[in-house]
């Protein structure tokens, strides 16, 4: 308490100074007088008594300097004085300023935006939650460990039956139309069991929550809705009122319960949801049917759950593995071999941290090698900088300065060089944390992505700890030199310039190797990237994606049964058939290579037994009979699906199944006509499709069948929409739209893209991490070839003399060129050797990281092929020769126009 | 060196804190000399180190200055303990003598035993 005290006032001590100085000088003085009053009472002469007191006091100056020192804090004075000199220092060479601080801004921002996403996505996933730590996600497991979502009745069996949880909750992201007839919006909520929000832990802003009445499974009782705070400030005007009141959504009206939170945006990280309804209300909704909500084998729900306060997640893990095991065996008609399992919330497969996990990685580790390129690069600055000091820093060395305190003024400086740095990579990181969503592919997943981009608690840390990292990292190597200054040598070298040490050139030389090594690392992962990126996109998807427009209809939001959405699509394919520039019309539930997980179904094979625990789960499409001609798959064996294959009585259900579905499990035998149980009934296989890419470019093609979409599809099912045309696929947009307008005018085209660009979905983690390293790799190359510039130009300025003597005696401008541009490729030289090993090690370290999109838990390698290709690696070391040329060449040329007889009568 | 000061400041803080208790308000000069007296001119004082402490005990609270007339009408700045001082003061001593008990208990020879 006292020493706080004491701290008080000494803080106000130091802003005081110039009056405390006057106080004390006037008690010293009083002091003295007294002093001297008693002398000459004593019988001295004035002069004598004065000199005597004045002897006494034990000298005034250091009796000021040490009172000085205990009213206020020395070293933080010290502090303020350098500050104050390193911001003179700044301001008197802006240039210098100028790019220190830009590049340690463009260093920082880079990392500190890294960590803003790594943070939203990993690290503090969800927002408005309650203790966050100890949600975790619930998945089912296949018999092949793959992960997938949860079943209802699973759901109800978990809830009422695990002791060491607090609650589970589901969830299923959905597409909603909220408002009435043709003006609907299309919003995005969860469809949540009645818990959700108890067991996440959230609060209401305004009105309340779903109350535990309302959790119950009864279907269609609970017409209400939870509206996010974003949703309700946009569109009613943050109203208080709107509680109690009902909104429109798909048709039917939910009363408004209340507004969850500002800082809760779902159960998804970094997605932001407007609308929670009770699941129970999907059969009112989607016109989904009530067998289909207590169906086990419907596994669409993702599960979030909260365990008890101190349980770790192995022994909740443990539980529920027990309980999963059981339930597989009583409910072996459809769940045979299943489990579940829990994971931490970033580690679940689905929505965008699945994708953006691998990339963030690898992003964050490039930015830190831009990082200490930056570092290197102002070290680099400082030591050119310190040189030209060295006078000043003799001459306070000579005057008493002691070294460390001078070493302590070179990290102030840079410090303030990186803190003002850091302050400017702080102003733009919100806004480059928007970026984010240019991550995610075009659609509605871009749609969602939304970051908290104010700067939180731990960006800031991050950044003031990044700050002081790199303030050490480029300040300590000068500050180091500074201590090392030979005060003798450096005054009897008379003040001349140009004899710096070698140590120091050395020194610099090593900074610049390391630069052209990090540069080597980063171009060359850029290459990598880029060259996976290329080799995917030459692979043939087997399907022609070229003249397609695709649009996603959401029918259930306009309230239509299933059989008018099978109505609806019929009619509207039958217009577009005849429209002008249209060859081709298809419908179908999935969309290949698209971003939407792909959906399975387990299969019985009349004449194929399965291994023990093999899964029977196969990935299926659901097709109009347009779609394989549309998509130029051809048939290679028996017939495509008719318009006959329909919903009739009398029509046998039929199936087509790819060339892989046949090597799989029809081998050597004729596969048409082989029965396969699915949905509840038999199909009869009628044709082979030829095998083509369903996921991911780079995937081995999976078996795969296709269903017609008229026998099986179901309310819970998606709506693609493609029309084949001649010309630019968007030509025919404006028809698709007069024509859905023509069938009912409520219906809105969403989503109406090239299917060409809507299949680059597949391929976005490639290409984003393929960007990003180019744009990063950029960076780092100019970095590198602006330090190795500044080392030539300044070893070149430094040997002006030399290079005159040499020229006096007859080097041609030709041989001083040679000579300098030598010298820096012989340092990027060493760089690139030093890196080559570091490069491959990374590139190896980086194969291994991969991104999924939730189809079943299966994911494709970020890398694609070639980690080891020596080409790139050789083009990244001839390119970096190449611009440190370049770098080299003007200081060269410089050195050779020199003027012999200039040069040697400088100074 | 450090540690020597760091024991004499904790005897000069002592000192000036006894010898405000007995005298009352005094200035700087007058303290110097009241220290010297009392210790029988044992202590030859270097007056400048006076202040330092001074200084610290005021920003620890333990006295408190203000500027006023001496004796000889000459403007000086006066100390005086504050309640805070008082206390300061009774816990030091007690601590003092507790000290050189202890010490005096090693310095003495072992005779008595």
């Amino acid at each position: 308490m006292r020493q706080l005290r004491a701290l008080a006032l000494r803080l106000r001590g130091l802003f005081r100074s110039r009056r405390g100085d006057a106080d004390f000088a006037a008690e010293l003085e009083s002091h003295v007088a007294m002093h001297t009053d008693d002398g000459i009472r004593a019988g001295l002469t004035p002069q004598e008594a004065r000199r005597q007191a004045l002897i006494r006091l034990g000298g005034a100056e250091q009796t000021r300097q040490v009172h000085r020192e205990r009213r206020t804090l020395p070293w933080l004075e010290d502090l303020l004085n350098d500050l104050r000199y390193g911001l003179r220092m700044m301001v008197r060479n802006p240039s210098f300023t100028a790019v220190a601080v830009l590049t340690l801004a463009i260093g920082i921002g880079a990392t500190t935006t890294a960590f803003t996403w790594i943070n939203g996505v990993l690290l503090q996933p969800l927002g408005g939650v309650a203790d966050p730590s100890r949600l975790v996600v619930l998945e089912s497991v296949t018999p092949n460990g793959e992960w997938v979502p949860n079943s209802y009745p699973d759901f109800i069996d978990f809830r009422d039956r695990l002791k060491l949880l607090d609650g589970i909750a589901v969830t299923r992201p959905s597409a909603l139309s909220v408002g009435r007839e043709d003006h609907a919006d299309r919003v995005w909520g969860e469809l949540v069991s009645g818990n959700f929000f108890d067991v996440l832990g959230v609060k209401p802003e305004v009105g309340r929550l779903f109350l535990p009445a309302e959790f119950a499974d009864a279907p269609g009782k609970f017409p209400i809705v939870v509206i996010s705070d974003r949703y309700w400030r946009s569109h009613f005007a943050a109203d208080p009122s709107i509680v109690g009141k009902t909104i429109p959504i798909n048709q039917r009206e939910l009363t408004v319960v209340g507004v969850a939170a500002p800082s809760f945006h779902g159960s998804l990280p970094v997605t932001a949801f407007d609308l929670w309804i009770p699941y129970m209300e999907q059969p009112t909704l989607n016109s989904v049917q009530e067998w289909m909500l207590r169906n086990r084998h419907n596994r669409n729900m993702l599960g979030i759950a909260r365990m008890k306060q101190g349980v770790t997640i192995d022994q909740a893990r443990g539980e529920l593995k027990a309980l999963a095991d059981r339930m597989a065996i009583a409910n072996a008609d459809v769940s045979e071999g299943m489990s579940a399992t829990l994971l931490p919330l970033w580690k679940s497969p689905h929505g965008p941290q699945g994708l953006l996990v691998g990339p963030l990685r690898i992003l964050m580790g490039v930015c830190i090698l831009v990082l200490l390129i930056v570092c290197a690069n102002v070290a680099n600055l400082l030591l050119a900088r310190a040189t030209v000091r060295e006078k000043e820093f003799t001459a306070r060395l000579a005057l008493g300065a002691g070294r460390a305190r001078l070493a302590r003024q070179v990290l102030t400086e840079s410090l303030l060089l990186t803190g003002s740095g850091a302050a400017l990579g702080l102003i733009v990181t919100p806004w480059m944390s928007h970026a984010l969503k240019y991550l995610m592919p075009p659609g509605p997943m871009q749609q969602l992505v939304a970051m908290d981009t104010r700067p939180n608690l731990s960006v800031l840390g991050f950044a003031a700890g990044i700050c002081i990292f790199a303030a050490l990292a480029a300040g300590l190597v000068p500050a180091l030199q500074v201590g090392r200054l030979n005060l003798s040598a450096r005054l009897n070298a008379g003040g001349r310039s140009g004899t710096a040490g070698r140590g120091r050139n050395r020194l610099r030389s090593v900074l610049v190797g390391s630069e052209v090594a990090l540069a080597l690392v980063t171009l060359v992962g850029a290459g990598l990237f880029a060259r996976g990126f290329q080799t995917t996109m030459r692979i043939d998807p087997g399907f022609d994606p070229n003249h397609v427009l695709l649009s996603q209809f959401y029918l259930n939001t306009n309230g239509y049964n299933l059989a008018q959405r099978k109505e609806f699509c019929r009619r509207l394919a039958e217009r577009m058939q005849s429209a002008p520039g249209v060859t081709d019309v298809a419908y179908s539930d999935g969309v290949p290579l698209g971003f939407e997980p792909s959906w399975w179904e387990e299969l019985k094979i009349e004449g194929y037994a399965p291994r023990p625990n093999e899964n029977m789960s196969v990935f299926r499409n659901v097709i109009s009979p347009g779609y394989l001609p549309l998509m130029h798959i051809p048939i290679v064996e028996g017939r495509n699906f008719t318009e006959q294959d329909n919903e009739d009585e009398k029509s046998p259900a039929v199936m087509i199944v790819n060339q892989a579905f046949v090597r799989r499990f029809l081998a050597g035998r004729d596969p048409i006509g082989t029965r396969i149980h699915g949905w509840g009934s038999w199909f009869r296989v009628v044709g082979v499709a030829k095998d083509s890419k369903y996921h991911y470019l780079g995937e081995s093609t999976p078996a795969y069948f296709y269903v017609p979409f008229r026998q099986i599809f179901r309310e819970d099912m998606n709506l693609a929409f493609y029309v084949r045309t001649k010309g630019e696929p968007d030509s025919v947009l404006s028809t698709l739209r007069a024509q859905v307008r023509g069938l009912d005018p409520n219906v809105t085209v969403f989503d109406a893209a090239p299917l060409k660009e809507f299949i680059g979905a597949s391929l976005y983690p490639q290409k984003v991490a393929a960007s990003l390293m180019t744009v990063l790799g950029s960076i780092a190359l100019l970095l590198a070839a602006v330090g190795l510039y500044s080392v030539m130009a300044y070893s070149v300025a430094q040997r002006t003399q030399e290079i005159g003597v040499r020229m006096a005696l007859g080097a041609q401008p030709g041989h001083v060129l040679r000579m300098v541009i030598g010298q820096g490729l012989a340092l990027t030289a060493g760089g690139l050797i030093a890196s080559a090993v570091l490069a491959i090690g990374l590139a190896r370290a980086v194969a291994s990281v991969s991104f999924t999109n939730s189809a079943m838990g299966s994911s494709a390698k970020l890398l694609g092929a070639g980690a080891n290709n020596p080409l790139i690696y050789l083009a990244a070391a001839g390119f970096l020769c190449a611009i440190a040329t370049l770098a080299c060449w003007l200081p060269a040329r410089r050195a050779a126009s020199i003027d012999p007889m200039q040069a040697l009568r400088m100074e | 060196m450090g540690e020597k000061t760091d024991v004499w400041q904790g005897t000069l803080a002592l000192m000036v804190l006894r010898t405000l208790e007995t005298l009352g308000p005094l200035h700087g000069y007058g303290l110097a000399r009241r220290i010297e007296q009392t210790s029988g001119d044992l202590l030859q004082l270097n007056y400048g180190t006076l202040y330092p402490a001074l200084l610290k005990l005021e920003q620890e609270g333990f006295i408190r200055s203000r500027w006023g007339l001496s004796e000889n009408n000459r403007r000086a700045k006066f100390y005086e303990l504050t309640k805070a001082g008082h206390r300061q003061l009774q816990k030091a001593a007690a601590e003092w003598e507790q000290t050189t008990e202890i010490l005096a208990r090693f310095l003495t020879p072992a005779h008595e035993a």
